[in-house]
């Protein structure tokens, strides 16, 4: 699988993580405000801007994009079809616009960054007494890690059933997924006692 | 760094797993061997307090596994036998700065310290890199530097060579002979534990033979013979 951040140093990989996600989630829920298409295209091209600031090239951003761009494109044709042009431009605009900020963020923060201002956002949460917010974050951090692993675990399950002539049933293939998601958990349950990384509460 | 079992006993569901065991470790290089289910990796884990005594008592240090387990975690890290499963951030310079992550560290020190670590074992190449997509010998490298960083008295190894092809646990190898750390290392890999200063054999879950490498690898053979 490949990765969605970016390595670099530019201005936007320098700005605190907690203000490009609240920014994020500002400029998201203006651009379901507006509706006319003529700014949510300057939206549009802004966020084609912010992302050329990673300097990927083309051909790079392109394989990067290229499966969500097409989505785009087809629900704006859909729109098209059963409602207005007009919608189907502001929906086309603002979808690329939306989609381009959260990938120029995403490209820009690291996940130890991304899991700090989750831990700071879920700091009133530990009121309830329920949770520890250290605890949802290094939660996020574990489902980015071995989510791979999971898919990878799956495809190997696959593989042995064509290898053995067997045809892949939900119920054959989730059952030793499941006992294996579950006995890796466990072992990273043990890991994450060992390292004393949730020693401190 | 001093490590005692006094009578401890561990059991898995009312079977027991590892007969009562009283001994002491002071040696600074320590191998154990054994057949498969033996209990090697059962004994490890009672060192750690990852396993508990069901009877009897273990200590590192001083501190009961039972009663301190966080403060004998903090003395003795653990490599497990699957290091992928220890590395839970997906970027490797990000999950050795988790393992700082309950010391009162500047974010510059942390950073030091990561680096430093990296360049130690001569991975700092991976710094940035997935960890989902480092090769075994790797994520063996980047597990011994997740858990060093912390500085540990003794680092207890599950057999850190057994997935390895020729070259990396050649490479491993040399990188255990290397540590200044005290270490305890389970492994089937005789060569590695033969300059030990002291070997451990199990045997169905009791302590078969306890001495210098050549006396107890000869023991070992017969057993396994
Ligand atoms: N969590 C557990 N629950 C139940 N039984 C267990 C558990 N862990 C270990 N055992 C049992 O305890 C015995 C000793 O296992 P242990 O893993 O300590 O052996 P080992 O010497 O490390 O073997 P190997 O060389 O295969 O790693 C085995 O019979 C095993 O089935
Ligand atoms: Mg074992």
């Amino acid at each position: 699988m490949k990765s969605l951040h970016v390595e670099g140093d530019t201005f936007l990989h320098r700005l605190p993580a907690g203000l490009k996600l609240a920014g994020l989630a500002a400029v998201s829920l203006l651009l379901f405000l507006l509706h006319s298409p003529l700014l949510l295209a300057f939206a549009a091209v802004a966020g084609i801007g912010l992302y050329a600031m990673l300097g990927l090239g083309w051909r790079n951003s392109w394989q990067r994009l290229r499966v969500i761009l097409l989505t785009i494109v087809v629900v704006s044709v859909f729109t098209l079809v059963i409602n207005s042009p007009v919608d189907a431009a502001a929906v086309f605009f603002r979808l690329i616009a939306l989609f381009l900020f959260a990938a120029t963020i995403t490209a820009t923060t690291s996940t130890g960054d991304f899991i700090a201002v989750v831990t700071t956002a879920a700091k009133p949460l530990e009121k309830t007494g329920l949770i520890t917010a250290s605890d949802i974050g290094l939660a996020i951090g574990l489902v980015i890690r071995f989510l791979p692993e999971v898919l990878d675990r799956y495809q190997a399950i696959r593989d042995a059933h064509h290898a053995r002539g067997l045809k892949p049933k939900p119920l054959t293939l989730a059952v030793p997924l499941i006992i294996l998601t579950l006995r890796n958990a466990d072992e990273i349950a043990a890991a994450i006692d060992a390292r004393g990384i949730r020693s401190q509460k | 760094m001093d490590i005692r079992f006094e009578q401890a006993e561990a059991r898995f569901e009312g079977r027991t797993v590892l007969h009562p065991l009283t001994l002491s470790l002071t040696e600074r290089r320590i191998g154990v061997i054994g057949l498969n289910g033996s209990g090697k990796t059962t004994f490890a884990r009672m060192i750690n307090g990852l396993v508990l005594p069901a009877a009897g008592k273990v200590s590192v240090g001083g501190f009961d596994t039972s009663k301190d387990g966080d403060r004998v975690r903090a003395l003795a890290g653990f490599i497990f036998q699957n290091p992928q499963n220890q590395i839970v951030l997906p970027v490797l310079k990000e999950d050795i700065a988790l393992g700082l992550s309950t010391r009162k560290l500047s974010k510059t020190e942390k950073q030091e310290a990561v680096s430093g670590i990296l360049a130690r074992f001569g991975i700092g190449r991976l710094a940035d890199r997935r960890v989902h997509e480092l090769s075994g010998g790797e994520l063996q490298l980047a597990a011994l530097a997740s858990v060093l960083v912390t500085r540990p008295d003794v680092l207890i190894m599950d057999e850190p060579t057994n997935q390895l092809d020729l070259k990396n646990r050649g490479l491993v190898e040399k990188t255990i002979h290397g540590l200044e750390e005290n270490i305890i290392v389970i492994s089937h890999d005789l060569d590695l534990i033969g300059g030990f200063d002291r070997v451990l054999c199990f045997h169905e879950g009791r302590l078969a033979a306890d001495g210098p490498p050549g006396d107890v690898i000869a023991r070992y053979r017969e057993i396994a013979a």
